[in-house]
């Protein structure tokens, strides 16, 4: 009997538990059994896999740069959820704050999130470089509260609001999930607003190495494509994995990234 | 004022579907946190003492076999020829009749169709004690599948005519009989029950109606099921047709399992008094829903309700039993 395709994840939140328990399940049934193993960080995880101990990792775009970087791109990406495909980043300020555009922060002070967030920190740095704002032009105020995970908590990301909101920043940072989770500024018309979004970008995605062979991976990635939104006991898992149809991956959208990591000399590992 | 809404992302992202929180106002408006719970798909619980209480996820409908009001039950009179020492509704001869009548079965019936029932069951007392049993039937037939409870005592002359009236593809009768000899049933029902009950279902089952045969036993009762099978198997019941109920304490019953509304799936279930949780207290106070028998439709809203409710709760106990 062939054992089952060990899955690597991050414990980012309670829920991972019943999302892995869940997907354990949705394979059950099929011809791709699969089991699920939790890390702390990414970190651990990106080693897991290198060191065979895991077969596929459900990575971050920082884990799969760094992924890439480690293996010297012989890693593929297997699938992703729909919304890794359009990730954004917003900066955020007060309403009202006359902040429209990236050059109108030249000279003011930016709150980032956890410096392996790639939504909250390396990415906001590329987009100001791409404005022509160096490091000189904006003061960066970082708010290291959950490295590891790589912003998925985004706790950094609420705690870079907090520093707009009792002035120690001009602006914020923050993935565009986040701004969903507070209501994209129509909740409270007078708190936040948006006075920039960047293009969209590919964010997490399901990592393997070529030690996985394409018989044992397409069988469970046919499996996984298959689930269905209309069927409650799928939905619930996509729902809380936060996603619609999982999609295959469209690694254009890792450029920017793998741009800001060479830039900003970020290190394959910490 | 905005501060609320970065405490509800952190406070409600930490914790897993289904747990719950508080949140501290401050000096926010609650209404922004219902706001923010109905975009977010998340339950506002309540607000209390300045502290907002929130629900990761949204409180999971019951599965819909388990949903309120897909069966619909009727209590036709209550009086009974039978006085059986285990009743749940206390029916018997000396019970006065409180009957629904034609009119009100009628609509009933109608209603619960309406409101997405799928099936009905008529049951007394004694349901051929009534002169127009047939009537109610067909109305209630005219619109779904019907379910007739009865002894199956009081089939003959013009009772068997009514039974004749009556629709063999949208009606089943069920009967009961507790054992495969006349002792037990006898016991518990009255001399010579068990004979006129077997006569009958003989009787029901040559004119055309699907019967079912259902037993009702104190709980751990199950050596005495094999030969009661083999019985009805003889009779000609199909085996999916044979149930084995386990006894309430409930009604004139001494013994049996106790039945709460928070420990019972709900079934709808109507008498001229009022709507009941479930039909096994449908003679008791404490699953009285509502004295309202119109419109239906709000009733069994109701009745989803406190069941949604007390899944909830149950839900709740279970999270936290596994750490006490």
């Amino acid at each position: 009997m062939t054992r089952p395709l060990l899955v690597g994840a991050v414990a980012y939140t309670p829920n991972v538990v019943p999302i892995w328990e869940g997907m354990r399940d949705y394979f059950a049934d099929g011809p791709a059994e699969m089991d699920f193993v939790l890390f702390s960080n990414y970190g651990r995880q990106v080693e897991a896999l290198l060191d065979g101990a895991i077969d596929i990792a459900w990575n971050t775009n920082l884990a799969w740069v760094r992924t890439v970087q480690r293996t010297g791109g012989a890693c593929r990406a297997l699938a992703m959820r729909d919304t890794d495909t359009v990730f954004r980043t917003v900066f955020v300020a007060r309403a009202g704050s006359a902040l429209g555009g990236l050059e109108k922060l030249r000279g003011k002070r930016l709150a980032l999130g956890s410096k392996d967030s790639a939504q909250a920190a390396i990415l906001p740095v590329y987009y100001l470089r791409r404005a022509g704002l160096g490091e000189d032009d904006v003061e960066l105020v970082r708010i290291n509260s959950d490295v590891g995970k790589h912003g998925d908590t985004g706790r950094s990301e609420l705690d870079a609001l907090r520093a707009v909101l009792e002035d120690r920043a001009d602006a914020a940072a923050i993935g565009g999930n986040t701004w969903d989770a507070i209501g994209a500024g129509e909740l409270m018309p007078g708190g936040f607003e948006a006075v920039w979004t960047s293009p969209p970008y590919s964010h997490c995605n399901f990592t393997a190495l070529p030690a996985l062979s394409d018989e044992r991976a397409r069988p469970w990635v046919e499996q996984l494509l298959a689930m269905d939104w209309d069927n409650p006991g799928h939905r619930r898992i996509l729902e809380l994995e936060g996603l619609r149809r999982w999609v295959p991956p469209q690694l254009d959208g890792y450029a920017s990234l793998f741009e800001a990591v060479r830039e900003q000399g970020i290190p394959a590992r910490w | 004022m905005v501060r609320i809404l970065l405490d509800l992302v952190e406070r409600v992202g930490a914790v897993a579907a289904g747990a719950s929180v508080t949140v501290p106002l401050g000096d926010a408006d609650p209404g922004i946190v219902a706001d923010w719970c109905a975009r977010t798909g998340n339950e506002l619980l309540g607000v209390s003492g300045g502290v907002a209480t929130v629900r990761r996820g949204r409180r999971p409908e019951p599965p819909e076999h388990l949903l309120p009001g897909t069966r619909v039950w009727l209590y036709t009179n209550f009086d009974c020829n039978l006085a059986c020492d285990y009743c749940c509704v206390r029916s018997s001869p000396r019970t006065p009749r409180r009957a629904l009548g034609a009119d009100r079965v009628a609509r009933l019936a109608r209603e619960a169709a309406g409101a997405g029932a799928g099936e009905l069951l008529l049951t007394g007392g004694e349901p051929f004690l009534l002169p127009d049993i047939a009537d109610l039937a067909a109305s209630c037939t005219a619109v779904l599948p019907t379910t007739l409870l009865t002894n199956a005592m009081l089939l003959r002359g013009r009772r068997l005519e009514a039974l004749r009236r009556m629709d063999r593809d949208r009606l089943a009768l069920q009967v009961s009989l507790d054992s495969a000899t006349p002792d037990q049933h006898d016991r518990h029902r009255g001399a010579g029950s068990w004979q006129r009950a077997v006569t009958g279902i003989r009787t029901a089952l040559a004119e055309g109606f699907r019967v079912r045969v259902a037993a009702t036993l104190p709980a751990g009762h199950d050596g005495a099921l094999a030969p009661f099978h083999a019985f009805l198997d003889e009779l000609g019941i199909a085996r999916e047709d044979q149930l084995v109920r386990t006894l309430a304490r409930r009604g004139v019953a001494e013994a049996g399992v106790e039945l709460t509304v928070d420990s019972l799936i709900p079934e709808i279930t109507v008498t001229a008094d009022g709507v009941y949780w479930h039909p096994v207290a449908a003679d008791h106070d404490d699953q009285l829903v509502t004295t309202e028998l119109f419109p239906l439709a709000d009733a069994i809203a109701r009745v989803r309700q406190r069941f949604a409710e007390y899944r909830a709760r149950a839900d709740e106990a279970a999270q936290w039993f596994p750490c006490a």
